[in-house]
């Protein structure tokens, strides 16, 4: 894959909380249209590197690289307008907001008619034309509306009937999908979803394998934080395992299963991560 | 001058070992709770007139006083947990914060209407004897506080780090579900640790007390405020921080005073408090650099489903009240519903920025003043048409008060409130201090009346509908602003705005807007209410009326539009039809306060 | 104005059987109903004690009025609305007694802001808004329908001034104030009689309502080295600074405003008031018989409890309006005309109260020059401290 188009790159990225290191200089590199995943036991700090990744936080030491720009340290709200999306791991749909109008937020870096890209007036022209509503920005919120209706249909008939519902009403899953669909109204070139089947029942996981296949299909660039082993060896072309802050293997998948450390990992923690995962859903 | 910098220190540490007795039991509960006790101030009013009751009618020796003020309040700490906010545990946030106003509203009263509001001497039981220290002296009292004070910090200190139950009230701080898992009765650490914070007000309470000579209903809000910004300086819910951040908020006041006078003294001590909350928002003695906090969703507000009210409902509404004037209703009535809808334009402000973008805000009445001081000045100084110096008035409070607050917007949750009510006592006094543009302590009289392209509004009808017109204009605006992609931001940037921002939502930026928006209305009301006054000064528009402001805001319903105004007109309405029971209305404002909280937390109609 | 003496003394009494003898009995229709005039003040808030202190006054006066035969046969009562002293209530209740046709006349409110806030309201409509504890100095400009007994300070405070420079012989002063509108106002009209009368003014330290702790202030105060205190404040702060003054060694001569004058001063203050100057408008002692019906009756009346200047206030107001409304009956604008006309009101405050139609002010209130002796107010000897 090496020889492709690279989309991001961390290097040496490393992440302390007091005298824990959470990410311990990790390296990848992930090529334009790779599902990459990262599996390793809970508190191995893999939702610690998505917040790296996305800017929700910073690192201690190296770098991040996203189409060959370093964007180390860059905001979040910068890096979504660079096309980087990502779901959480708790599931963080706005909770009083309407299924459509949380949709709609993912898009929001795309608003382009409503949003000038005027400089220190530029907020204020966005209030005015918020209030005003000219045809083009009529328009182009009517136009992200039916977007925001195509991709909820990627979800069959799990999401559209309530498309109006408050998110706070949705079940678990609902919840999770809502993220997703979130995250691709964003439009993104760099796909992160973390543990998207947490909580679901084989019948729903099986569907949400479907659409991350469909979207790895369609040439997204995706890197997948997922405890379901079934899942990972299917959807990855390449399988990361952290533990304890540090990668202790990289590889296909089958390969990777079979690694000593991997196992010991593991095993050594005494729970496996998926396990633990299910239980506490 | 050396000898006097001394002297300065001196007092400073003194007053500051008098904000320690509080601001330390305000750590403790916010160490367990994460809640700002807004009651801690009438817990140490109520420990103050119970020790008043024990020494000038029961006679009893010192030692005696110290243990039935602590006992009794105690009591008071307990009954505070077990029915005001124990219901609430599984509420949203903001509910046990706005229960603790109330349940400060209901005690202060009950004082009050126990003890009368006459100040009353609380004569020291100590023997009167004064050290020498520096160029004045101490006496018995101080050192007793002193000792109380580093005491409590220190027992408590012991207590957390070394028994079992202090251990369980740790392990609360840190994770309650994980503490409830791991056995720890959570219920009962929260009643131990408001016993013992209540019993720590109420006998600094009685030494305060004593130490002045003097307590008084008054005392009550004072000490509140001073204990919550010694205890944020210090880092919320850091007990030894708390008494370093009392002692430290002591000097800077009393150096205040030694380099600018002591009308600069508040001021000093609050802008202390922004300073600290946006260098270091956990506080000077919190650890550096602490992982990113996990939010809970979506719990800071009330889920809920608005109540629809339909359009011809508003519509046949607003009819009504637009035709009000024509039925035989008093001028009284009809002033108090100008009261009603310049209170709704506060509102429908507040509404915005607390509920809808999820900054609750207890120093808006700052952008009232902001609104009417400039709508004054432009129409007297520089003679401008009264409807030209309202619209300015709205105008510069929606730029200086977006100005103020914008340091604040990196703040979440208990915090912002703290900040706001910060800056709103900045405001006041740089309004105070300010002398050669706001007239000072004088304020401003002779303030032109309303008038309209000429024409003055003088009659209590033409004033009704004027303010009636320009508060649906506001409304509908701000309707339509939530209609847009702004209404959607905002909302999501209070339910949640980790992952706004990783949807390119930029906190600054939208709060600035809401800021901006909501700004324009209260200055819009300020303006109206300065030439509606014709006289205004730095007490016009004060700390009660921010409150009142958040009070109607809450009954409405959280970001509901319609939800503001009826607010406004209930809570202005209410009291007026309260008046026969004059003495009692701020007991029974409390008390549907807490009901509210307690019973119907997303309000009347509904969060939006 | 003057010292209290004698010739005062006696002129005062002459002029209050004069007032009585030419009370007007015929504007009155007989009727069971009571005259009724509205009050606006704080029972509850922040200023709920002088409200409070207000009704008191207010009683012991009606109870004199009804024993004496009411206003012509009927009853004169009052409605007391609370304002919280917020203009946003004084405003509405404006709006309430405006429109109410019993009212005949307006007290109140206690505070500047509440009280101009609501002045355009009785203005419009004529209705008197008696602003008795009103000093800032534009109340009464608000309109001719603004009358105030409240002490004009730019009489009361040159009167303090003579008693702190010209007779206590104090050169240097230091002066802390309420920072508020009355403060303010005081702390200028004080300033420019003591520089006027020779002395130099060292500092003034103006401080808000709530303030508790006075140390830093005074050290500041010291560091002037003043020879003596003013204190333009009301009896509890005034007594909290005096404590804290000679906690932090301040030995200089203590001169205060008549607001301080209350038993609450000395029960606050215990022996840090002791020798404290105040120069006031009245005392116990002071043989008046207008003032020794007053402090007699309240402390029959409120169980030996000691009448303060909030409660003198709220008494000479009241009689005030008892009187207008005999001259003036039950017609507004009569009682407006009635402030001009009437005459020498018997008043623990001024002796003889006789308003200036110009200011509509009533000006010379009486002096006496007191000090804490033993615990208790007395008549200041003319021997230093």
């Amino acid at each position: 894959m090496a020889e492709q188009h690279t989309m991001l790159s961390l290097r040496g990225l490393t992440r302390r909380f007091g005298g824990l290191t959470a990410v311990d200089a990790i390296d990848l590199d992930l090529a334009k249209g790779e599902l990459i995943s990262i599996i390793g036991p809970n508190g191995a700090g893999k939702t610690t590197l998505f917040n790296l990744v996305t800017g929700l936080d910073r690192p201690d030491a190296g770098h991040v690289s996203f189409e060959g720009q370093d964007i180390t340290g860059f905001s979040p709200e910068r890096l979504a307008g660079q096309g980087i999306a990502r779901t959480f791991q708790l599931g963080r749909v706005f909770g009083n907001l309407s299924v459509m109008d949380n949709v709609l937020i993912g898009a929001h870096t795309r608003l382009r008619a409503v949003k000038p890209a005027v400089p220190v007036i530029g907020p204020l022209l966005e209030l005015g034309l918020a209030l005003l509503r000219p045809s083009s920005v009529r328009d182009e919120e009517e136009r992200l509306r039916e977007e925001v209706k195509a991709i909820l249909a990627r979800f069959g008939e799990r999401l559209l009937p309530r498309i109006d519902q408050p998110a706070y009403s949705l079940s678990y899953a609902n919840r999770r999908r809502v993220e997703i669909a979130r995250a691709l109204a964003l439009g993104p070139r760099l796909l992160l979803l973390d543990e998207p089947t947490a909580g679901m029942n084989p019948t729903e996981t099986a569907e949400m394998q479907g659409l991350v296949a469909e979207l790895k299909a369609e040439g997204l660039t995706i890197l997948l934080i997922e405890h379901k082993l079934e899942m990972v060896m299917r959807l990855s072309d390449r399988v990361i395992v952290m533990d304890e802050g540090k990668k202790i293997a990289e590889g296909p998948g089958e390969q990777v299963r079979g690694d000593p450390k991997v196992i010991e990992a593991y095993l050594g923690h005494g729970l496996s991560g998926a396990a633990e995962q299910e239980s506490a859903a | 001058m050396m000898s006097s910098w001394l002297d300065y220190t001196i007092n400073g540490l003194i007053v500051g070992n008098v904000y320690a007795l509080v601001a330390v039991g305000l750590a403790l509960i916010f160490g367990v709770s994460r809640l700002i006790n807004f009651a801690q101030g009438s817990i140490y009013l109520v420990g103050a007139y119970i020790g008043w009751v024990a020494v000038v009618q029961l006679h009893t020796p010192l030692p005696l006083t110290i243990i039935i003020v602590a006992a009794a309040s105690a009591l008071v700490g307990l009954i505070i947990e077990r029915f005001g906010l124990r219901p609430l545990q599984n509420s949203v946030r903001i509910a046990p914060l706005l229960a603790t106003i109330g349940i400060s509203f209901v005690l202060d009263q009950l004082v009050m209407l126990t003890f009368s509001p006459n100040p009353r001497a609380l004569p020291s039981q100590l023997p009167d004897v004064r050290f020498q220290v520096g160029g004045g002296t101490i006496g018995p009292l101080d050192l007793l506080i002193a000792g109380v004070g580093l005491t409590s910090a220190l027992l408590l200190f012991v207590f957390l780090r070394y028994s079992k139950l202090g251990w369980a009230v740790r392990a609360t701080a840190q994770d309650r579900d994980a503490a409830m898992q791991m056995g720890v009765d959570v219920n009962r650490v929260n009643q131990a640790v408001f016993g013992i914070a209540a019993a720590l007000g109420g006998v600094s309470g009685l030494l305060v007390g004593m130490y002045y000579n003097q307590i008084d209903t008054a005392m009550s809000l004072q000490a509140t405020l001073k204990g919550v910004v010694a205890e944020v300086v210090g880092g919320a819910g850091n007990v030894p921080g708390a008494v370093i951040g009392s002692l430290l908020l002591g000097l800077v006041e009393s150096y205040g005073v030694a380099v600018f006078g002591t009308s600069y003294r508040n001021l000093f001590a609050f802008l202390l408090l922004v300073v600290v909350l946006v260098l270091r928002p956990n506080g000077l003695f919190a650890s550096a650099r602490q992982g990113p906090p996990e939010p809970l969703t979506g719990t800071f507000i009330a889920p809920s489903r608005p109540v629809r009210i339909p359009r011809w409902a508003l519509l046949v509404a607003a009819a009504i009240f637009a035709i009000l004037p024509f039925f035989p209703v008093s001028f009284y009535v009809l002033q108090t519903m100008i009261n009603a809808w310049l209170l709704g334009m506060l509102a429908l402000s507040l509404t915005l920025v607390a509920g809808t973008i999820g900054q609750v805000s207890l120093g808006h009445a700052a952008l009232l003043a902001i609104g009417a001081y400039t709508s004054a000045l432009l129409s007297l100084t520089f003679s401008a048409p009264v409807g030209v110096a309202i619209i300015g008035g709205g105008l510069m409070s929606a730029a200086l008060g977006t100005a103020l607050i914008s340091p604040s917007f990196r703040l979440r949750g208990h915090y912002v409130s703290i900040a706001t009510l910060a800056i709103g006592e900045i405001v006041s006094l740089v309004i105070l201090n300010w002398e050669s543009v706001t007239r000072g302590p004088i304020g401003i009289s002779g303030i032109p009346p309303l008038s309209l392209f000429g024409y003055e509004l003088v009659s209590p009808t033409s004033i009704y509908w004027f303010s009636f017109i320009v508060m649906v204009v506001l409304a509908l605006l701000q309707a339509r602003l939530l209609g847009s992609h702004l209404g959607r931001s905002f909302r999501a940037i209070r339910d949640d705005d980790i992952a706004a921002r990783a949807y390119g939502l930029s906190l600054n930026r939208y709060k600035s807007l809401a800021f901006i928006f909501g700004g324009f209305a209260a200055g819009i009301s300020g303006g109206i209410a300065a030439h509606l006054y014709s006289y205004i000064n730095h007490e016009t528009f004060n700390t009660q009326q921010s409150i009142l402001a958040l009070t109607v805001v809450i009954l409405g319903g959280l970001g509901n539009v319609v939800g503001a105004i009826v607010g406004a007109v209930a809570l202005v309405g209410l009291p007026e039809v309260f008046r026969v029971a004059a003495e009692y209305r701020i007991l029974i404002y409390g008390i549907v306060l807490l009901l509210l909280v307690r019973f119907r937390p997303q309000g009347l109609l509904g969060t939006m | 104005m003057s010292n209290i003496d004698r010739r005062t003394l006696v002129k005062g009494s002459l002029a209050a059987m004069m007032a009585s003898a030419a009370f007007s009995r015929s504007a009155f229709a007989q009727s069971s109903e009571p005259i009724l005039l509205g009050v606006s003040g704080p029972l509850t808030g922040p200023n709920a004690q002088y409200g409070t202190q207000w009704k008191q006054g207010f009683d012991l006066a009606l109870d004199a009025i009804l024993a004496d035969g009411g206003i012509n046969g009927r009853k004169l009562a009052y409605s007391f609305e609370d304002s919280q002293s917020d203009p946003r209530q004084s405003v509405a209740i404006a709006q309430k007694f405006v429109s109410d046709p019993r009212i005949v006349l307006e007290l109140g409110d206690f505070s500047s802001p509440a009280s101009m806030a609501a002045s355009p309201i009785y203005q419009r409509a004529g209705l008197v808004q008696f602003g008795f504890t009103n000093s800032h100095p534009d109340f009464t400009k608000g309109g001719d329908f603004m009358w105030s007994t409240s002490v004009s300070q730019a009489d009361e405070q040159p009167l303090l001034a003579a008693y702190a420079v010209k007779k206590l012989g104090l050169k240097k002063l230091a002066v802390l104030h309420l920072n508020t509108d009355w403060g303010r106002t005081s702390r200028d009209y004080f300033v420019n009689a003591a520089k006027e009368y020779g002395a130099e003014i060292a500092v003034t330290e103006g401080y808000i309502a709530e303030e508790r702790d006075f140390r830093s202030t005074l050290v500041r105060v010291r560091d002037s080295n003043p020879d003596g205190l003013i204190l333009i404040s009301y009896y509890s702060d005034g007594a909290l600074i005096a404590r804290q003054a000679r906690q932090v060694g301040l030995k200089q001569v203590i001169c205060a405003a008549s607001s301080v004058y209350s038993p609450k001063f000395l029960e606050l203050g215990g022996e840090a008031v002791e020798d404290v100057h105040v120069g006031t408008r009245y005392f116990p002692e002071d043989p008046r018989p207008e003032v020794q019906k007053f402090i007699a009756g309240f402390k029959k009346k409120y169980n030996g409890l000691e009448p303060d200047a909030f409660n003198a206030y709220a008494y000479d107001a009241m009689n005030m309006a008892a009187a207008v409304v005999k001259i003036g009956g039950t017609d507004r604008r009569a009682v407006r005309d009635a402030f001009m006309k009437v005459k020498d009101v018997p008043s623990v405050i001024f002796g003889a109260a006789t308003f200036d139609v110009a200011s509509r002010r009533v000006k010379g209130a009486m002096n006496a020059e007191l000090v804490v002796r033993k615990g208790q107010f007395a008549l200041w000897d003319g021997k230093p401290t």
